[in-house]
């Protein structure tokens, strides 16, 4: 387990080195002078040359690169287009984007596993079919689209919920699930496709067992073998999903917080790159990067722990 | 023995009857007199801001929604009234200029002190200008750049020394470069002022968490506590504005700044809201490429396309162009639809634009004729540049393609975000660009950035030595009638040569919940709730 | 099989072309699949003949109105007829979601193959450089190129098929691996056949399928991402239409005409669900554990 997990943690390393080079590539690659971004809209040379000296653009780049780098350890992203440290914007919106993600995962089990198990004991029957289609069109569902039509029928027709915006858990926990409500089932459904098929497969899988089929020779009740498995595959089929769709569950947090104008990481990234804001995009891009290769190093280990077999198999490549 | 009544008696009576008549008048008055409601104290504003704004430094602060935010904590020399007068603030009058307009005597309040406790003086006074002056960075220098020295007499008095005539510096004064800053916070944070800024002003600034909130809280230090109401303001940057419409009608924001034009129909008819209707100063158009082929600053050539090089054709590409429809289609008519750099709400607009002509509608026959004149081929390509990637933007670039089209001339369009917009226009790489002004007070500011030829936001690249010595003879001049006159001939010259085509002038409507009394808005466009508050 | 049989004598090759056939045509989603993307795709080619006005045909006196005999499915906020603008947003569409597919394609599938059929230090860069690029998200990745680039198609297009990339490196990646292993690959090897060869006539053939079910798959991914893309500014430039624009524009007008909203949506729906109906038909028939 030990070395197992240190290889894994190695090439994660590994991973978010090149990351970090390449987001700082490619940030110097946006069209532009950077110093006449950051200094707004002057053309006074002394003004520029005065912006290009404080954020280091007329160093070389493997220098400005090792002083990012070295700063970033520390903690400080530096300072966005407004003066005010990239650090403490993108640590008081993470939580935010966060409590969105936790809540459409929750939504796409609640949606998701039930359906998978009811799929899977029903093989074949109209409940297997229609369960399938709705997962079908769950995935072909636009993410912004359904979040426009929910906007349109409980915002704006029935002003049930807000169209928008956002109040933290903290100062009024009610009002925070509401404005949570719609994203959350938008990004969900997406979610609970995916984990109604995956789920439905593994049942099948574990339900056609041999251990099985003797544990229903033995007479234990269908429904008291079905919950068991239902439980443990369920486990298995949430890491396993949440570990293959991370990069689609980030996407989708990033869009649905523009529909709904939620103040999260996601939104502030799109900001980040539609104004050109050097500094946020590159710390707010290191940060995701590191942020998924963690999350995935996460989904390994606690997948190894849940299926032993991969883990006396020496790991996936 | 008895008095006789008779001679006092009518005076009496006279001066008895007079004191009821008084006595009624007065009474009558007080009943008619609409009370102002009462208003009570505490509470928090939450204002719903369409953009956020930059660095809280007065140095280095360049968006117009900042200057929002300073209105409230960051006091001037100088204000604006709501004629858009300009009156004293922190200073205790306006300046004294001298015979040759080079030295400008300000005296200040006295008894003032920074949010911070520290006193305001005229040393202050002077470290602020100086560092406008003088900081790397600073986007002032440009704005008060023929301040030459700055010296003090005592306390209270700071004395300017001009390199040459300024008559805009006073309406600088009531902006940014008017803006006093802390000495002891100035000394602490250096060019990181903004994190923690510190001025003269009826609130202080508390946090800022980035493109979400600003919070300011109620200051003990200004000099006119007990007309502050609020205890806190909390400014929310809410950058959509179908989402902004929806807080201000769920309660979430109590004011709402520029509503969008397909909202304010709804906010008005809505019984629980007072909209503010701000007819601004600033100006919206096209501005075309005629001479800007290497960059604002460099020297200009013309840069020979159809637009740059036939007055005809940028004649016919105006006549093309309904500005009325313009305003219906893409602003559902509510802006105010415009030929000029001067608009209408402002004090210089009537005598500046007499008798020179501005045509509403389109005249696609007279487009037609010109073109034929220029002797250009049609159809003719013209590459249009717009300022952002929005939906508005992109309906405005629609319209005047249409219209366009009608008259031979093909328009192709391009949309960037708004600073890259900025970049291609300092740097020339556009045909016409679709930018605007948010408008000054003094006329000079709406103007002689653009077209003259050492102004910095000549994207144009427009040269002509005779509008240049106009220019230079207004800011020269200090009465207005002789400004009055200068600026009637560049607006003659600017019509003829037309290197910027004005289409509007930007109608702001703002959302007040019911809830809160004295919120206002000038012509400037900025939202004033400094001294509002919740009714009682 | 008997000797007897009077049945033409057909080609391995024909004889599950046809068997494939059958199966497909046992399954009625799929076929719907089939049908409703030609026609989307049909549309998109067709579009000049089947759209009753052009995508930037105005009318300024006729804004926001509800669909009638001449319009439809009614007029935008600058008049302009909606039905034709969806089926000319097609193009936008369908050329973004094919051409993006290909181009993700013809650039992992090689770098893949290599990948798994050489392995030794060529797998471990590539599969280094693969996870570093997996580390960006699709749409923050395409975003960013987007930005890079410029806005307009053919740069969104681009920015889809390279955040495709590092996804179908590892599928190319995986099917090679697993088919080196095969028997007739290995006694190829044996028998002395250059490497080439090898990989044309034995590796490459036997990945087409898995190849042409995920090609399928990933085409309504990018459909949905060149909407994103327009509808965040970056993709298509006015007055191109593209459903995702649609969308856009649609938002201010929530209020005052909500249907404007509902169709281009449903467009893109209908598009990427019939392309997923198809892909998944496929990857049924062509799964070797299927009998019908």
């Amino acid at each position: 387990m030990g070395g197992f997990l240190l290889r894994k943690a190695g090439a994660a390393l590994v991973v978010v080195f090149c990351a970090s080079v390449l987001v700082f590539v490619g940030v110097r690659a946006l069209p532009g002078d950077p110093a006449i971004a950051l200094s707004g809209e002057s053309n006074d040379p002394a003004v520029l040359a005065a912006v290009r000296h404080e954020y280091g653009l007329d160093r070389p780049l493997p220098v400005q690169y090792a002083k990012w780098v070295w700063r970033a350890l520390q903690g400080n992203l530096g300072l966005d287009d407004r003066r005010l440290p990239v650090a403490h914007t993108i640590v008081s919106r993470i939580p935010i984007s966060l409590e969105l993600a936790l809540l459409s995962v929750l939504v796409g089990m609640v949606i998701g596993i039930p359906a998978g198990v009811i799929a899977a004991v029903r093989r074949g029957k109209p409940s297997d079919h229609a369960a399938t289609t709705f997962a079908l069109v769950g995935l072909s569902l636009p993410h912004f689209w359904l979040g426009l039509l929910m906007i349109i029928v409980f915002a704006v027709d029935l002003h049930w919920l807000p169209s928008g915006g956002y109040v933290s858990f903290g100062a009024h926990p009610i009002s925070n699930l509401e404005h949570m409500a719609m994203p959350a089932i938008v990004l969900g459904t997406g979610l609970s496709a995916v984990l109604m098929r995956q789920m439905r497969s593994s049942m099948l899988t574990s339900l056609g067992a041999d251990y099985v089929r003797t544990a229903r020779a033995k007479g234990l009740s269908e429904w008291s073998v079905v919950c068991k498995h239902a439980f443990r595959n369920s486990l298995i089929t949430v890491t396993t999903v949440v570990g293959l769709q991370l990069g689609a569950l980030i996407s989708g947090v990033v869009i649905t917080e523009v529909i709904f104008v939620i103040p999260g990481f996601g939104h502030l990234t799109i900001d980040a790159i539609t104004a050109r804001d050097y500094t946020t995009i590159q710390g707010v891009v290191l940060v995701t990067a590191t942020g998924y290769v963690l999350v995935n190093l996460l989904v390994d280990v606690v997948y190894s722990l849940l299926n032993p077999r991969i883990r006396v198999s020496g790991g996936s490549a | 023995m008895t008095r006789s009544l008779g001679r006092r008696t009518p005076l009496v009576l006279a001066l008895v009857a007079l004191a009821a008549l008084v006595a009624t008048a007065v009474a009558a008055a007080r009943a008619n007199a609409p009370s102002a409601p009462a208003i009570r104290n505490g509470g928090t504003l939450t204002i719903g801001l369409a953009e956020e704004p930059d660095a809280l430094d007065p140095t280095l602060a360049r968006t117009f929604v900042g200057r929002m935010v300073f209105l409230a904590t960051c006091e001037k020399l100088y204000d604006l009234d709501s004629h858009l007068n300009i009156v004293p603030q922190l200073a205790a009058s306006l300046p004294t200029v001298s015979k040759d307009k080079l030295t400008y005597t300000i005296k200040l309040r006295s008894g003032i002190k920074f949010n911070d406790g520290t006193p305001f003086n005229a040393a202050a006074v002077k470290e602020s200008l100086e560092r406008d002056l003088t900081l790397k960075g600073s986007v002032r220098a440009s704005e008060i750049s023929p301040i030459k020295s700055v010296s003090t007499q005592g306390s209270n008095t700071v004395v300017l020394h001009l390199s040459s005539p300024y008559s805009p510096l006073t309406a600088q004064l009531a902006d940014r470069s008017g803006m006093v800053m802390s000495p002891k916070a100035l000394a602490a944070e250096g060019t990181n002022f903004a994190q923690h800024p510190v001025c003269v002003g009826p609130f202080m600034f508390k946090d800022r968490v980035a493109g979400d909130h600003i919070t300011l809280v109620k200051s003990p230090y200004y000099y006119a506590k007990n007309k502050v109401h609020f205890a806190s303001i909390v400014y929310k940057i809410m950058t959509d504005p179908s989402a902004r419409t929806q807080a201000l009608k769920a309660g979430d924001i109590q004011v709402e700044d520029r509503i969008q034009a397909t909202d304010v129909p709804s906010i008005q008819k809505d019984k629980n809201f007072q909209t503010i209707k701000s007819v601004t100063i600033g100006y919206q158009g096209l501005t075309l490429n005629i001479g800007n082929k290497s960059g604002v600053g460099k020297p200009y050539s013309n840069v020979g396309t159809p637009i740059a090089k036939s007055r005809d054709v940028r004649a016919a590409f105006e006549d093309a162009l309904d500005r009325t429809t313009i305003n219906k289609v893409v602003f559902g008519g509510l802006n105010q639809p415009g030929c000029f750099p001067i608009a209408p709400s402002s004090a210089w607009f009537s005598a500046v634009t007499k008798g020179l002509p501005c045509n509403l509608h389109a005249n696609d026959a007279a487009a037609k004729q010109l073109i034929k004149a220029s002797g250009i081929p049609t159809p003719i390509t013209v590459h249009l540049l717009l300022g952002g990637t929005d939906p508005v933007n992109a309906r405005l670039g629609q319209v005047i393609q249409a219209m366009e089209k009608q008259v031979g001339i093909n328009v192709s369009i391009e949309a960037t975000d708004f600073t890259t917009s900025l970049n291609r226009g300092t740097s020339g790489q556009f045909d016409t660009y679709a930018v605007g002004w948010s408008g000054r007070v003094d006329p000079d500011g709406n103007i002689y950035s653009f077209v003259a030829t050492p102004g910095t936001l000549n994207y144009s690249g427009y040269s002509n030595p005779r509008l240049d010595y106009i220019l230079n003879g207004a800011r020269k001049s200090l009465t207005t009638k002789s400004r009055d006159t200068l600026y009637h001939a560049a607006l003659q010259v600017i019509s003829t040569d037309k290197p910027l085509i004005y289409l509007y002038y930007p109608v702001d409507y703002f959302g007040v919940s019911k809830k809160v009394t004295g919120v206002q808005a000038y012509g400037d466009g900025l939202i004033r709730a400094q001294f509002a508050g919740y009714v009682k | 099989m008997s000797y007897v049989d009077v049945a033409p004598a057909l080609s391995p090759r024909a004889r599950r072309r046809r068997i494939l056939r059958r199966r497909f045509l046992r399954r009625p989603l799929a076929v719907v699949g089939l049908v409703v993307a030609l026609v989307f795709v049909l549309g998109a080619i067709l579009a000049p003949v089947v759209a009753p006005y052009s995508a930037s045909a105005t009318d300024f006196s006729s804004v926001l109105g509800p669909p009638s005999s001449n319009h439809l499915l009614g007029t935008d906020e600058l008049g302009r007829d909606v039905f034709s603008r969806i089926v000319w947003g097609s193009r936008a569409s369908i050329e973004a979601g094919v051409l993006s597919v290909l181009l993700a394609m013809v650039v992992a599938v090689p770098i893949g193959l290599a990948a798994g059929y050489f392995r030794g230090w060529i797998d471990t860069v590539i599969a280094r450089l693969t996870d570093v690029l997996l580390a960006f998200p699709f749409l923050i990745l395409a975003v960013g190129l987007a930005a890079i680039l410029g806005p307009s198609l053919s740069n969104a297009t681009l920015a889809l098929g390279i955040g495709a990339v590092p996804a179908l490196i590892r599928i190319a990646r995986g099917e090679a691996l697993a088919l080196r292993e095969e028997d007739y690959v290995r006694a190829a090897v044996a028998n002395g056949a250059g490497e080439l060869r090898i990989i044309a006539r034995h590796v490459l053939p036997n990945m087409l399928s898995t190849l042409i079910v995920q090609g399928t798959v990933l085409i309504p991914t990018a459909i949905i991402g060149e909407a994103v893309l327009s509808y965040l500014g970056l993709g298509v430039q006015p007055p191109t239409p593209s459903w995702g624009v649609m969308l856009s524009d649609a938002q201010s007008y929530l209020t005052q005409a909500p249907r404007l909203a509902v169709y281009p949506g449903l467009a893109i729906f209908l598009c990427s669900l019939s392309f997923n109906l198809l892909g998944d038909g496929l990857r049924d028939i062509l799964d070797p554990r299927t009998t019908r």
